[in-house]
């Protein structure tokens, strides 16, 4: 029998009321899950905000945890909507192009590429536009390309087919590409 | 667009097949015929190399690390509200 990993065990302990185990658990997770809400969030102090909110849910749901997903895909599932909340607050849902050629010619296909390449290079206008995503798309931007997670990975976290992930990982990135081709155009 | 027929593929059918391209995840034969069709299509080329830029970028970035003047604060909201 596999033995579980040391963060499943300390939230299985928190999980029973042990408050120690539970800061051995914020201690080992709070990294990475502050490198997710950055990005998720695009803004260090709503991160911040998000970090502590998420380990407070933590806390107060970890009794309903039954180790069905792993205590980590629990957490970033915790942080992931806790992100979006605090996006929704922030923005509205950005609108949605239906198909995969409408989405390639809103970001260029066939026209000026050579100016989103640029763009793309430029990290605070890439980051920007990552934040302009929706819910859905920034979540697999965010955790395929820039926490270079595979995608059998997140397909394992979210519970849904690899080939759906690599779907979304490339509908999200042109939703990228014509972000940044929105801001050139807008100069 | 223009859609084009070269290599034995249309421009479309690149564009799907443009993920699993830059991710070096494709068949041999439908790598050979992207292949055939990018060296012929000056479109789908730049579009393509414009796609493999911002994947590239964006395993660049990293995020920052959490400071430790961050962590203090989250433990001490934890000891305030839990």
């Amino acid at each position: 029998m596999t033995p579980l990993p040391p963060e499943d065990r300390l939230l299985r302990l928190a999980a029973a009321g042990d408050r120690q185990a539970f800061d051995a658990f914020v201690a080992a997770m709070a990294p990475a899950v502050w490198r997710v809400l950055c990005r998720l969030t695009a803004s260090e102090s709503v991160a911040e905000d998000a970090m502590q909110e998420t380990f407070l849910g933590a806390w107060r749901a970890a009794p309903t945890w039954r180790g069905e997903a792993s205590a980590r895909s629990w957490l970033f599932g915790l942080a992931r909507r806790q992100a979006a909340r605090t996006w929704r607050r922030r923005v509205g849902e950005p609108q949605t192009h239906d198909t995969l050629g409408e989405l390639a010619l809103a970001a260029g296909w066939g026209t000026d590429p050579e100016t989103l390449a640029a763009r793309s290079q430029d990290r605070a206008k890439l980051l920007v536009a990552v934040a302009t995503l929706s819910d859905r798309d920034r979540e697999v931007i965010v955790r395929c390309d820039l926490e270079g997670v595979a995608p059998v990975e997140l397909a394992a976290e979210l519970d849904i087919d690899p080939g759906t992930v690599r779907v979304r990982r490339h509908r999200a990135r042109l939703k990228l590409l014509g972000a940044l081709r929105a801001e050139v155009c807008d100069g | 667009m223009d859609e084009r027929y070269v290599g034995g593929l249309w421009c479309h059918q690149v564009l799907e097949h443009l993920d699993t391209y830059v991710e070096g995840e494709l068949s041999p034969a439908l790598l050979a015929a992207v292949q055939d069709h990018v060296a012929e299509c000056d479109a789908c080329a730049r579009f393509g190399a414009a796609y493999a830029s911002l994947v590239a970028e964006l395993s660049s970035q990293r995020a920052p690390d959490l400071r430790s003047d961050q962590l203090e604060r989250l433990q001490h909201r934890l000891d305030l509200d839990t």
